[in-house]
């Protein structure tokens, strides 16, 4: 029984600091104008409505307390009802009182009108009314004592519905085993993978994205099209994180080239120089791609967290000059470049929203064709064998030094593109479009999407490009999540969203697609 | 006698410690040749020197009459000599057959390039590159594994996928540390007469460290004996276990005497 | 692992990375040896007044940055990893200062003299102590949640892993920063006998140099927590134990070493460190926010690396140096004082690229085959 309340006191605890923590960023206004969202569409109605809030309110909150509640019981795999009641109560008991008390103190100063907006910026009077139920200090906080112990109760009942419910996790089991074990049959691996499938699915694929961009409208054709350049990035990197293991985190320095390079050849500022779109967009490539191997040439031989930090320096010192007074003459320094050039078709203008979407389209085809290319060549495999262990790989045969300025050419290469095509379309660059945050963008879509797996990076970059593109209202929260994202990806589940999946060669011949006899 | 390797007084030094101590060791071609030693000796890193991980800060290693310390150890698996490790050192994440198709690379010539544009010389690489290792998987046991991720492999199969990636640079020379450590008697009779099959069917020259003295007195033709780093002995099975000096190294000071003295009780039993 | 050279008969291998490197190096030197010789000779305007105030100022610098440096120094000692978000242990200990001199500076304890008295000027002592003990102890605080969240699980993962657990830690701590107190840069209010830019004035050239009360308070007190800190390491068992764990882990615990409590409480004693050089920076340079401790953090690192990731005196130097070397280096190169982070992020590519081992070089065991 004692272990019951230790881990419903520890639950508590932390379900009691995050909710603190939810609270002090604001978060418990916007969840609860998410989940009116969701059931009354996107008209929302920018005026304060607490009575329609407050039972969302309720919803969210009650869901944290019920989880905090099973998180209490579930520790002990509780065996009777009594203990994982008292787990559940232990819970509910220490978050009300944290919760309650942090609600009495803020609700008391709010009643007091005391600003606490000037240190705790997210606590504006919405926040605070909404989180005190629309009650004063004492009653809010008595609310939200209240609601935290019952739910946690009847989250410490659920547990024990949750713990015996080991029949769930065996179906899942199960299923996931049977899929696997048809799709690993010779007939049936033979039939998905075999060239006609794949050529059907492109078909399929190709269809689907040129009728798209005519349909979507400019908004999604604007953040898909965002989507696609960092798919771009993401395939880029991944070549260098995911395949050649080189964890570069500078990488937004080849995409600062690239688009300056491409900015500079076609914006009538401040070189007059307004060359043909697609000779710059060579041009631009080239420059990103020489500036990885010079700076690969140096650094490659170092170990791997300090070749992190190099890279990061390298990224940040390529922003700062391109900000600074001293290359203003060239850069055009802190203003950026504007007017940058659209893409022309035999001397017609070719810029219009759909037709760049088509341009950004064919780009990431063509490069995921090079990648799935290189994938599961001699160059692909010698680059995982360097990630896995480059000692061994060397004394294997690779030519490691090689491979990996190699990685870095192509990745940056790709990041030049990327750099270009976004420069094209924004018909802007700027030095804050090339900060260090695009750099932790792209690696994250590397490490959440799945470092090493191409379609990894689509499903990457959909994540955590189009998603918060689409929920404009989490914007403020998305660097947050990203943070939290990252570390818990590594914790559960380093390997990403979607895996990348090593190919079953002995079985059939991915080259000659069909089983051999 | 046609020399395959050879280490001319090759020495070692870690600061201040001396780990191989001009050792000289010349291999015939075709030769199952062992070093052994007890533990510390210098043996791994002799090996190291040899395959290029180290550079000996004293002395030359030659391969077929031509220098190869210094190198790096890609030139040096191009020439033809593979390895296998102490501690299996196998890429985890990559498929059995993929370590081994890694295990070719050095023989193939196709570049990136070849890989985007799918050139004929890619397609027709490849194709063999497969056939070969699938060819190799059955040669060391491992058919139908071939699909496996290697880090989910059994530990006997490990060896055995190491031994089959090493293979694959069709090698003349083959250095392999501890070939048969952690393996039950049974298994270490198969990789036992696996090691001479090799050198059988496939000519390569196998040097071997090991510290089984049934599988070093069972199939080597000559041994190496190491002790701190210098080479103490060098003979046939026969001349190395009556070597007074060897079982010293081993069972200590006094430890020849213990030695004669149990196989007096033997023969008089 | 690439480049040996060997002794007496092979050839001379050179690879195309030592070509570059090499050449990189040369270029980098003749460029710093002429703008160093254009100020100084041909230019010439500054005095030794305004020198030795760059002197000063860099010194200041740098002592806030050998605190934190010995806090990535003592992390990557016995963990082998970058702690990324160290920099934010530092900007959480600088709102810990900040937070109470706002506390204190709220309560009002008048005097007939002096009616609108607040207790931070009526105790200005105890006030700066109890901002250093609440800053240090939030930030020791933090130190120990990170290191048991975010980097416990992942205590056998490969160094990429932990890596970029580090980043998002980073990210994570400064985006709560900025959401909860806003992206704002707060002004921190001393005590009145602490105000910024007050302090001795000494007369040297053509003019006076002022010493900051505020500036020589950090850096006798950086001076002091360093010596401190070099006699733990040397002379406690804690000490001990963190020099053991940091060369051999495994040797360690069989040897009877808690890890696991060694490893936290080099994480507390990294949190202190940042905490006060994060409330002497609030206290010197009078501007907190969620980003206070990025740059610094990213700067303290390099002088880690610097004088040798792991070598203790070394970080302590290298943060001096490279405090010294960030006020004086634009100043001595003739270049923009825009490009001061330049500078900074120079030296690290330039140390890491000729001398990944640091000057005084690295007290680890590196990893073997």
């Amino acid at each position: 029984m004692s272990n019951s309340i230790r881990n419903g006191l520890r639950a508590g605890i932390i379900f009691g600091i995050v909710i603190i923590f939810l609270f002090l960023i604001g978060f418990t206004l916007i969840a609860p104008e998410l989940i009116s969202k969701l059931y009354q569409g996107s008209e929302q109605t920018k005026d304060f409505n607490i009575g329609l809030l407050l039972p969302n309110l309720v919803i969210f909150m009650g869901l944290l307390g019920i989880w905090a509640g099973i998180t209490g019981a579930k520790e002990d795999e509780p065996d009777t009802w009594a203990k994982a009641i008292v787990a559940g109560l232990t819970t509910g008991l220490t978050t009300g009182l944290l919760v309650g008390i942090t609600a009495f103190i803020v609700g008391t100063l709010y009643q007091n009108e005391v600003d606490i907006r000037d240190y705790l910026v997210s606590l504006s009077n919405e926040n605070i009314i909404l989180f005190l139920f629309n009650q004063n200090a004492l009653t809010g906080a008595l609310y939200q004592f209240g609601l935290m112990t019952i739910t946690s109760v009847i989250g410490g009942i659920l547990a024990i519905g949750v713990g015996r419910a080991s029949w769930r996790k065996n179906l899942a089991e199960k299923i996931g085993d049977s899929v696997r074990q048809t799709a690993s049959m010779p007939k049936v691996a033979g039939t998905i993978n075999s060239k006609y499938t794949r050529f059907a699915l492109l078909a399929i694929i190709i269809v689907i994205s040129f009728a798209l961009p005519q349909q979507w409208g400019s908004y999604w054709n604007y953040v898909m099209g965002t989507v696609g350049i960092y798919v771009l990035l993401g395939i880029g990197l991944n070549i260098i994180i995911g395949w050649a293991g080189q964890l570069v985190l500078g990488y937004v320095a080849f995409f600062a080239i690239g688009a300056y390079t491409f900015a500079l050849l076609t914006s009538p500022e401040p070189h007059h120089l307004e060359w043909n779109f697609w000779f710059a967009i060579v041009l631009a490539i080239l420059a990103a791609t020489l500036s990885g191997v010079l700076l690969g040439l140096p650094i490659l031989s170092l170990r791997g967290d300090y070749l992190a930090i190099v890279t990061l320096g390298f990224g940040e010192i390529v922003r700062i000059m391109i900000k600074s007074d001293m290359m203003t003459g060239i850069t055009n320094g802190p203003r950026g470049l504007r007017d940058v050039g659209g893409p022309t078709l035999f001397g017609q203008d070719f810029s219009t929203d759909i037709n760049f979407m088509y341009l950004i389209i064919i780009a990431v085809l063509l490069t995921t064709f090079l990648a799935y290319r290189l994938q599961n060549s001699r160059t692909g495999r010698g680059w995982i064998a360097i990630r896995e262990d480059d000692t061994v790989a060397q004394a294997t045969g690779v030519n490691t030094f090689r491979s990996k300025l190699l990685s870095l050419a192509l990745g940056a290469a790709i990041a030049g593109l990327a750099g270009a095509l976004f420069a094209s379309r924004n018909q802007f660059t700027g030095p804050e479009d090339h900060a260090l945050m695009v750099s932790i963008n792209v690696l994250c879509i590397v490490i959440v999407g799945g470092m090493g797996s191409i379609p990894g990076m689509f499903l990457g970059a959909f994540v955590l490009k189009g998603v918060p593109e689409m929920l404009r209202e989490v914007e403020i929260y998305r660097l947050l999540v990203f943070g939290a994202l990252l570390v818990v990806m590594m914790i559960i589940r380093p390997e990403g969203l979607w895996p990348l999946q090593r190919p079953r060669i002995e079985k059939y011949d991915e080259h000659q697609k069909q089983i051999p006899g | 006698m046609d020399i395959i390797l050879e280490a001319r007084t090759v020495s070692k030094f870690f600061g201040g410690l001396i780990a191989v101590n001009e050792a000289d060791i010349a291999v015939p071609r075709n030769m199952i040749y062992a070093i052994i030693g007890p533990n510390g000796a210098g043996k791994t890193t002799l090996f190291n020197c040899i395959s290029g991980f180290y550079t000996p800060e004293e002395g030359q290693v030659l391969f077929e009459g031509q220098p190869i310390q210094g190198k790096a150890t890609n030139e040096i698996a191009s020439l033809g000599i593979s390895r296998t490790y102490q501690n299996i050192r196998l890429f985890g994440d990559m498929t059995a057959i993929e370590n081994i198709l890694v295990g070719q690379h050095p023989r193939m010539k196709n570049t990136w390039l070849d890989a985007i544009l799918s050139t004929r010389r890619f397609r027709v690489e490849e194709k063999a590159a497969i056939e070969e290792s699938r060819q190799l998987l059955k040669f060391v046991g491992l058919e139908g594994l071939g699909d496996t991720l290697a880090c989910n492999l059994p530990y006997g199969a490990q060896r055995r996928l190491e031994i089959a990636r090493a293979l694959g640079n069709k090698p003349k020379l083959l250095l392999l540390d501890e070939p048969t450590a952690g393996m039950n008697p049974q298994e270490t009779n198969e990789m036992t007469s696996f090691i001479k099959n090799l050198r059988d069917e496939l000519g390569i020259t196998i040097l071997l460290i090991e510290h089984d003295m049934r599988v070093v007195m069972g199939i080597s033709e000559n041994i190496t004996v190491l002790d701190y780093g210098t080479k103490i002995a060098e003979g046939t099975p026969d001349k190395i276990q009556s070597n007074p000096r060897v079982i010293e190294a081993y069972l200590g000071p006094g430890g020849a005497a213990l030695s004669e003295k149990y196989r007096q009780r033997k023969n008089n039993a | 692992m690439s480049e040996n050279s060997s002794p007496q008969s092979s050839k001379i291998r050179i690879s195309p990375g030592q070509i570059a490197r090499l050449s990189a190096g040369i270029a980098v030197i003749a460029w710093m040896a002429w703008r160093l010789y254009t100020v100084l000779f041909v230019e010439a305007i500054y005095g030794i007044d305004t020198w030795t105030r760059f002197a000063i100022s860099g010194l200041i610098l740098g002592g806030m940055y050998a605190l934190i440096a010995i806090g990535y120094t003592l992390v990557y000692g016995i963990m082998f990893m970058i702690n990324f978000a160290h920099g934010e242990v530092m900007m959480i200990g600088a709102f810990g200062g900040y937070f109470v001199f706002e506390a204190l500076r709220n309560i009002p304890m008048p005097t007939p003299e002096d009616p609108k008295l607040s207790f931070l000027n009526a105790q200005p002592l105890l006030s700066v102590l109890l901002a250093f003990l609440v800053g240090m102890t939030i930030a020791a605080i933090a130190g120990y949640y990170l290191e048991r969240i975010a980097y416990r699980p992942l205590r056998q993962a490969p160094r990429l892993i932990l890596l970029i657990t580090a980043i998002g830690a980073s990210i994570f701590l400064q985006n709560a920063a900025m959401l909860m107190f806003g992206p704002q840069r707060q002004t921190v209010y001393n005590p009145v006998l602490l105000t910024r830019g007050t302090g001795w004035e000494i007369p040297m050239g053509k003019s006076v140099v002022m010493l900051t009360y505020t500036g020589t308070f950090s850096f006798v007190l950086s001076i002091l927590l360093l010596i401190i800190l070099y006699l733990v390491v040397q002379q406690t068992r804690l000490g001990r134990s963190m020099r053991a764990v940091a060369h051999d882990k495994d040797t360690a615990a069989l040897m009877g070493v808690d890890v696991n409590d060694t490893v936290s409480k080099t994480f507390i004693i990294s949190g202190l460190l940042a905490g006060a050089a994060g409330v002497m920076w609030g206290i010197h340079n009078g501007l907190v926010n969620h980003f206070t401790g990025f740059l610094p953090g990213i700067k303290a690192f390099t002088a880690a690396v610097l004088g040798g990731i792991g070598n203790i005196p070394g970080a302590m130097l290298g943060g001096l140096f490279l405090g010294v070397v960030e006020a004086m280096g634009p100043a001595a190169l003739g270049i923009d004082f825009q490009l001061k982070d330049v500078i900074a992020f120079s030296i690290l590519v330039l140390v890491l690229i000729f001398r990944p081992q640091g000057i005084l070089g690295e007290a680890l065991s590196e990893e073997k085959l």
